[in-house]
């Protein structure tokens, strides 16, 4: 439903976004990560029809966005970085608005309006101007508005900004329910709400796409660097050399551990076989005394930050 | 059309839930009256043509109150996102706009007919006379929002927005003073064509004059069209 084929995007000199290429099917929630200005809500816009791609096409259901943006527009639902809200009109009154503009057939106007005010817990301020909501009413009719008409494709940037936890909740719901036949993709950079949500996750920094996969996939692909952590009192060198004789570790970092001076902080990348950790306990346990040993999960969030990481090296070594 | 349509009525209502419309036109209203009264009372002469000269001078520095926020109060309130997001085209955003804009200009309007009651009780005055000066009122005040709406959508800042349109709409009008220091024909009649003032003047001494109503249309034509490729280059 949403494609994007090697989209670049320069302002002036400034390339913000280098050779994006994904796509988003039907009944797929997709997840957009990446820290703050990493891109993500260019992307959002361009694939919004908001501002144009400057090479590279985007295609939302099968229409051009350079060309058929007004086809395609029909088809989108979209909640920016920022709800974009009237201020002095009544939540009613500005559903109505989004609703007629939606062509939203004018018999079922009415029962449509009241639809995305109950997927969104807005019954209380129907009858409120905007400038009197709170930020979390503000964020949910923009929610609310971009459900509107029920489109075929949901573009939500950082849906959950602002909402305390108990709303949070709610809206991944409301978000989940409309991701099991339609297209949605997602930006965030809460990880929780990836892991929780999204069938596939897209990891953007510097504007250019540096994973995209499932969540399990992410954590399967980095499982092959597994860490194990010890925290030993010994000779750095003998320690060094039975843990490295050990099958199935591929290397060893050792540093003085820096709050406690004479223990030893060891780092062994080790791979996925089973019991490796426990060779090198007894390893360690036999000559040395040990006083912790842990085998670090590769969660979501050493995933991305070792991504991003990676891409933040990578690209201060192009700029020198 | 339901697209323009949309745009217009919540143009219109933003007018009537702000303080703007009700401002622009209690002023326009005071001082027409104003101008009504003195003219009428005081020089004793029982026809509305030096009033609607002033009128015209009121509307010039009126009309950048009522048009600032049209596309300012979009781009500053982050909702021309969703304008160019939703299924609109850039033509029926700036006509839905600019049919909201003139609807508060045809109701200021027909409000300062209240002061022909006792013109047409006590008076004789020609009621074909200031029907025509009516139509070039409106006509010119048409002209004047879209000038007002094309450079709201240049700045998203409101007050820069009329602080361009005031005088862009001053030398409109006054233009036509700039004869006198002209030596060739040529510019004398460029700067009596460009004149709002001088065209006014036909409607006021109640000639419909092809030429005049033709004008206005031009201008608020051109601005309209600038505004609409303004917005599809901006994309």
């Amino acid at each position: 439903m949403i494609a994007l084929e090697s989209v670049s995007k320069r302002y002036g000199s400034k390339t913000i976004i280098h050779d994006i290429s994904f796509s988003v099917e039907k009944g797929e929630i997709v997840g957009f990560l990446g820290p703050n200005g990493a891109g993500k809500t260019t992307t959002m816009r361009m694939i919004a029809g908001f501002t144009t791609a400057t090479s590279g096409r985007v295609t939302v259901a099968g229409y051009d966005m350079a060309s058929q943006n007004g086809e395609a527009a029909k088809k989108l639902g979209y909640l920016p970085e920022h709800p974009p809200l009237y201020d002095v009109l009544e939540v009613s009154s500005y559903l109505r608005f989004v609703a007629k503009v939606k062509r939203v057939p004018r018999a079922g106007m009415q029962r449509e309006i009241e639809r995305v005010i109950q997927a969104c817990r807005l019954e209380a301020v129907v009858h409120k101007e905007i400038y009197k909501l709170s930020k979390g009413y503000r964020q949910r009719v923009g929610l609310a508005q971009a459900l509107l008409g029920d489109p075929e494709v949901l573009l939500l940037d950082e849906p959950t900004a602002g909402l305390d936890p108990g709303q949070i909740q709610e809206t991944r719901e409301v978000i989940r329910s409309f991701g099991e036949n339609h297209a949605v993709l997602l930006s965030t950079h809460i990880l929780p709400e990836v892991t929780l949500i999204c069938r596939r996750v897209a990891i953007i920094n510097h504007g250019r796409l540096l994973a995209i996969d499932s969540p399990n996939g992410l954590q399967q692909a980095s499982e092959k660097t597994n860490q194990v952590s010890l925290l030993v009192s010994g000779p750095a060198d003998a320690i060094r050399d039975a843990i490295r004789s050990i099958d199935g570790v591929n290397s060893v970092q050792i540093r003085p551990n820096g709050t406690r001076g004479e223990l030893l902080s060891v780092d062994c990348q080790v791979d996925v076989r089973d019991g490796v950790e426990a060779a090198i306990a007894r390893a360690v346990a036999a000559r040395w005394s040990l006083h912790r040993l842990e085998r670090q999960q590769p969660t979501l969030e050493n995933i991305f930050l070792r991504y991003v990481g990676d891409s933040g090296s990578n690209s201060t070594g192009e700029n020198e | 059309m339901n697209g323009l349509l949309a745009v217009y009525q919540k143009e219109l209502s933003m007018y009537f839930r702000s303080p703007i419309a009700y401002f622009v036109i209690a002023v326009f209203l005071l001082g027409t009256g104003y101008f009504f009264v003195y003219n009428i009372f005081l020089t004793g002469i029982g026809t509305m043509d030096q009033t609607f000269q002033n009128m015209g001078i009121l509307l010039v520095t009126l009309v950048p109150i009522l048009t600032m926020r049209l596309f300012s109060g979009e781009y500053s309130g982050r909702t021309m996102e969703l304008l160019s997001t939703l299924p609109l085209q850039p033509w029926q955003i700036v006509l839905g706009k600019y049919f909201g804009a003139a609807t508060i200009l045809v109701i200021m309007t027909l409000a300062t007919c209240i002061n022909l009651i006792p013109l047409f009780l006590y008076g004789n005055p020609e009621a074909t006379t200031i029907l025509a000066g009516y139509i070039g009122f409106l006509l010119m005040g048409l002209a004047c929002v879209a000038i007002g709406q094309f450079f709201s959508s240049l700045t998203q800042n409101q007050i820069v927005a009329a602080l361009i349109t005031v005088p862009v709409l001053l030398a409109f009008w006054f233009v036509g003073h700039l004869q006198g220091f002209q030596g060739s024909a040529a510019m004398r009649s460029l700067f009596g064509y460009l004149s709002f003032a001088m065209h006014f003047g036909d409607f006021i001494r109640g000639l419909l004059r092809s030429e005049a109503m033709v004008f206005y249309l031009v201008v608020s034509a051109v601005a309209l069209t600038l505004n609409t490729s303004y917005l599809q280059w901006r994309r």
